[in-house]
């Protein structure tokens, strides 16, 4: 059954091309939305469905796939954020042709995604994660103006060279297991702990994740990406592309393929703690709110990576419960920029203000990001963060607590600049005409910040169900 | 009726009526007097049935082995006969003082609650019960206060704060209490004085003399003076607080712990008494206010109780209670009178008075007894208390007794001051259409001077039946005052009388000495005013440096402005370093953002290079 999450929108992506009327078209939409809401349907209702084998299909795709509980948490992340691109894609990708497109593309991105969380062996992974990268390029450079295709360009270029470090490890333990395989690269690795050519390759392909997910110092790209793509492909990057492609990745590699290291950990820890700092300090002086919250999406993730560093299982079941809650809240934030771009035609916080009485469910709901953002109960990202900063403190790493401690300060600083700026205070003359975004924008924004706050308010409940059994993702 | 109702009759009658009449609607006070004059007509009425029952019940209350008990035995009894009398006369005399004045209905409510909160102390057979009860008072007391004249508020709050300070001191005395006995019912402890129990005593002691306004705890009573409803100076430190401040003094004088003369809590009892009583008689006698002046009185006469019952010898204890009883009442009737004049003359500034005894003639009357008896002239009540107080002073050190007579003779100096200048004299033109008081305001005045005089020429009557089996029942009669002679009666020391006697003369002769130096009544004591070293102390004690509140309020203030500039600092680290810091980081980074792209792939490569490196060489 698994491999249905591929060729489901493989095929509707083959069956809209055909060279048929064009009146198959106006399905596309209607089709897209269904295929994200089925994704979520399934993981929700029914995860029992995505263990089973159907020997017919797999033999198609002779591909050997497997879910666990990571990929089911992952799968239900990508039909959530798809799901909200595609309603904020409608109302702000204008003509007929250009939305058919969108949404071609769309679907070969989370082609590209279902097949990176699900494949077993690094090579499959590399070419899901290239999918999946070669539709960001085009969905950053979809309008085509200069800031977009500035931005695309530094991402190609980055991703060349996360490309070559990739394809370098793969072709290095590929030689030294001879298959790639996660199960035979386990093995093989654990049996050559000293090998210099397999510390290479681990090295190597980490270092090609990260920039993938954007960490500091391998983030160029994504400030400039986020903030010139449109507002539906900034909801898709930040919310799961780069979390898939990075970070999925990396914790699935570090926990269950790669042999555990302790100087690997030092690495994911450092790499962790200096993408807090300097992305919650970059995200404090900008005026731009994408670039703000490209920077705070850079930050959040060096959260994530700082936990899976630390390696305890609290700690990866806190980074995985993390970046759960980070595809949430950051996708709810990306569409409330999404809804003032709509009203304003600008993402320029100078020229906003007062906006919370105008625009009051953009308003209301970018508070409750902001809030589980900088790890405010009772929203959902404070217990995830108090899971990361419980698990560090428990593995007696004290200085990285107390990093972690003081960006969350940091974060609500600058996400309380960002609420000044925009929705607090009297609202200027030029803007007093500005009324609330339309509905397309408003129901994601509404359905996101249940979640994060009804996750955060019933964890206690939702404890035994949800969050323990990540620990047996390891 | 079962004795639990009975005893719980006296707290309730006046809670409930005290609730009542805030429902009251009408303003003008005379529906609210009413309500409260009945009820004190029924406290008045259950405390006499009280009387001489020996009554006790516990009730569950508040867990932790903590039980509302009660108890009425003499000496309570006492106490309560005494507060639910001058109740009655105090809301008497309110019925007309207090119409057209602001806020009637929360006056008598927190009359009536003083009493309920009174009965409910004396009661009080537990002694958080009684530290209950004992904190409601104060309550009242601030409320009192702070309904008198605009900008009473801030005296209310001194009030609040310097008894709250010393209320603490009592909450830590029963603490120890309870440690040191294992109990806290009162009617079951009786420690010896051993160091613990020493300090338990004396932060109790605290506690009481404070609650009775003696010496360094009295400041806010001069102030309250000025600024509080007169009725209420009359009830509260004129009366209700002595009787309960000296009432639990002597209970734990006499019951709670065994002291004896060689204590040394005993001596610092009477070193605060005698300090007391000639500090405060010294203010008094150059106030230029009727109602200041009276005040300083209410501190001084303080001093003489707790003289007595600090020589713990029985005469002093029974000449202190006696005293408390006499003072309650001749004190409150001065009260009472200056509340007439103020009525009637519309100030109690002593420049602006004169010969009011013919325009006021009973006022006058009475204002004399109750002035004879506070001086200690015979046959009054006040005389015969002083001499057994003088008797014991004498017994333990002459100093005492010294001080207790220098006290004596500036009391009457005081008073010949103030009758002089008030009612003899030259009538000032304004004064001429002052009309004498209305009867209701009246009685209460004569009832009281009347029992002045009754307890002087028969003192018999209230030592006899009231204070004398009060002490006979406590634990320290039975080991220390086993002979069964009674005080009553003229059983007094010769020599006593006669320097007593000589004493009086020597006010007099310096009162027409000194009016004929300054030149009318007012001026009489300006001699001593103005005399060499005096005049300095004056001066500043006027100036408030003698003030323990004020000096507190230096301090605490020296210790706010102090913390206000550690707040600056720690706000100056938030506001202003730390977001200096944040931003000096932020602009560095934005400047190192500088979107060429080669910059940040050769940081990629760099990054990918040391990580590659790094585990390659970890071992």
């Amino acid at each position: 059954m698994l491999s249905l999450l591929i060729l489901v929108p493989l095929a509707a992506l083959i069956l809209l091309n055909l060279p048929l009327k064009e009146a198959l078209r106006k399905w596309a939409f209607p089709l897209a939305l269904a295929i994200a809401l089925a994704q979520v349907g399934t993981v929700l209702f029914a995860p029992s469905s995505l263990r089973s084998a159907s020997p017919f299909l797999e033999q198609l795709v002779s591909l050997t796939l497997q879910a666990g509980n990571l990929s089911l948490v992952l799968l239900l992340c990508i039909g959530i954020v798809m799901f909200t691109a595609l309603l904020v894609a409608k109302p702000m990708i204008q003509g007929p042709r250009p939305w058919f497109n969108f949404i071609n593309v769309l679907l070969i991105s989370l082609i590209g995604m279902n097949g990176a969380v699900l494949v077993t062996d690094l090579f499959s992974l590399y070419v899901f994660l290239e999918v999946t990268s070669v539709a960001s390029f085009v969905l950053i450079a979809f309008n085509r103006d200069r800031d977009a295709l500035e931005g695309a360009f530094k991402y190609i270029v980055l991703s060349a060279v996360a490309t070559v470090l990739m394809l370098t490890a793969v072709a290095l333990l590929m030689l030294m297991a001879g298959g790639t395989g996660f199960e035979t690269i386990r093995l093989t690795l654990a049996g050559t702990n000293a090998n210099l050519l397999a510390k290479i390759a681990v090295g190597g392909f980490v270092c090609g994740l990260f920039i993938k997910g954007g960490l500091v110092p391998f983030h160029g790209w994504l400030p400039g990406a986020y903030s010139a793509a449109p507002a539906p492909v900034s909801v898709l990057l930040a919310g799961i592309v780069t979390k898939v492609s990075g970070i999925y990745a990396l914790v699935r590699l570090a926990t269950s393929v790669f042999p555990p290291s302790g100087p690997l950990n030092h690495v994911l820890m450092l790499v962790g703690a200096v993408s807090i700092v300097v992305g919650a300090l970059a995200a404090l002086g900008q005026s731009d709110m994408k670039r703000m919250l490209a920077y705070s999406s850079i930050s959040q993730v060096g959260y994530i990576v700082l936990a899976l560093g630390c390696g305890t299982e609290l700690a990866v079941a806190g980074a995985v419960f993390h970046l759960f809650n980070h595809a949430i809240f950051k996708s709810l934030l990306f569409v409330n920029s999404a809804a003032l771009e709509q009203r304003l035609g600008t993402t320029d916080m100078n020229r906003m203000g007062g906006l919370g009485s105008r625009m009051p469910w953009t308003g209301v709901t970018s508070t409750v990001a902001a809030l589980s953002t900088s790890g405010v109960p009772p929203f959902a990202g404070f217990w995830s963060k108090l899971i990361i900063i419980i698990a560090l403190w428990k593995a007696q790493d004290y200085a990285y607590a107390w990093i972690a401690v003081l960006m969350s300060v940091v974060t609500l600083a600058y996400f309380l600049v960002l609420q000044r700026k925009v929705f607090f205070g009297k609202v200027s003359r030029e803007l007093a005409e500005v009324h609330e975004a339309s509905f397309a924008l408003v129901f994601p924004a509404v359905v996101l910040a249940a979640i994060t706050s009804g996750v955060g308010v019933l964890l206690p409940w939702m404890l035994d169900s949800f969050l323990l059994p990540l620990k047996t993702i390891l | 009726m079962s004795p639990t109702a009975l005893l719980l009759l006296p707290i309730l009658i006046p809670l409930a009526a005290g609730v009542l009449v805030l429902l009251v609607r009408w303003s003008s006070g005379r529906a609210q007097g009413a309500l409260a004059l009945l009820a004190t007509i029924g406290s008045l009425l259950t405390a006499i049935y009280l009387f001489s029952k020996d009554l006790s019940c516990s009730l569950p209350w508040g867990g932790m082995g903590m039980a509302f008990a009660l108890r009425a035995d003499r000496f309570s009894a006492f106490i309560l006969l005494s507060a639910a009398a001058l109740a009655l006369l105090v809301t008497l005399y309110s019925f007309k003082f207090m119409i057209g004045r602001r806020y009637p209905g929360q006056f008598y409510c927190y009359l009536l609650l003083s009493l309920a909160s009174l009965s409910g102390a004396v009661l009080a057979d537990h002694l958080v019960v009684l530290l209950f009860f004992w904190e409601g008072l104060l309550a009242t007391t601030f409320g009192m206060i702070a309904i008198g004249r605009p900008g009473a508020f801030k005296t209310a709050t001194k009030a609040l704060i310097i008894v709250g300070i010393t209320d603490l001191c009592l909450l830590l005395g029963i603490a120890l209490t309870g440690v040191a006995a294992g109990t806290l019912i009162l009617s079951k402890i009786r420690l010896p004085l051993d160091s613990l129990a020493s300090a338990a005593m004396l932060l109790m002691m605290i506690g009481a003399i404070s609650k009775a306004g003696a010496m360094p705890f009295h400041s806010w009573i001069p102030d309250a003076a000025v600024d509080a409803p007169l009725p209420f100076m009359a009830f509260m430190p004129g009366s209700l607080e002595k009787l309960l401040g000296i009432y639990f003094l002597a209970r734990i004088s006499l019951d709670l712990f065994q002291m004896t003369p060689g204590a040394w809590i005993s001596m610092v009892m009477m070193i605060i008494g005698a300090a007391t009583i000639v500090l405060a008689v010294m203010m008094a006698l150059v106030q230029k206010d009727y109602k200041r002046l009276l005040s300083y009185h209410a501190i001084s006469q303080v001093g003489y109780m707790i003289l007595g019952i600090g020589t713990a010898v029985p005469i002093g204890i029974v000449g202190g209670l006696f005293h408390m009883l006499n003072n309650a009442m001749y004190k409150s009737c001065l009260f009472l009178t200056a509340g007439s004049v103020e009525k009637q003359a519309g100030t109690t500034d002593l420049e602006k008075l004169g010969g009011l005894a013919r325009k006021m003639p009973v006022t006058f009357a009475c204002f004399f007894v109750a002035a004879l008896s506070i001086s200690g002239v015979p046959p009054f009540n006040g005389f015969f208390s002083k001499e057994m107080v003088y008797d014991a002073a004498r017994s333990r050190h002459v100093a005492f007794y010294l001080a207790a007579l220098v006290g004596s003779f500036f009391t009457a100096a005081s008073f010949l001051k103030l009758g002089h200048s008030a009612f003899l004299g030259r009538r000032r033109a304004e004064n001429d259409g002052v009309k004498e008081a209305p009867p209701s305001m009246l009685l209460p005045m004569i009832v009281i001077a009347g029992s002045c005089a009754l307890f002087g020429l028969v003192d018999a009557i209230p030592v006899r039946h009231l204070i004398e089996p009060a002490v006979r029942n406590s634990a320290f009669a039975a080991q220390h005052w086993t002979e069964p002679h009674s005080f009553a009666g003229w059983h007094l020391n010769a020599i006593l009388v006669i320097l007593t006697l000589i004493s009086l003369a020597a006010a007099l002769l310096n009162h027409l000495l000194g009016a004929r130096i300054g030149g009318g009544g007012l001026h009489a004591a300006d001699h001593i005013h103005h005399a060499p070293v005096l005049s300095g102390i004056y001066a500043r004690a006027e100036q408030r440096y003698f003030d323990p509140y004020d000096i507190g309020m230096k301090f605490a203030m020296a210790i706010s402005r102090g913390l206000w500039g550690v707040d600056r600092g720690i706000d100056w680290c938030y506001d202003r370093l730390a977001v200096a810091i944040a931003g000096t980081f932020s602009r560095g980074i934005r400047l190192a953002h500088t979107g060429d792209y080669a910059t940040y792939a050769l940081w990629c490569v760099a990054g990918a290079a040391a990580v590659i490196v790094f585990l390659a060489m970890a071992v």
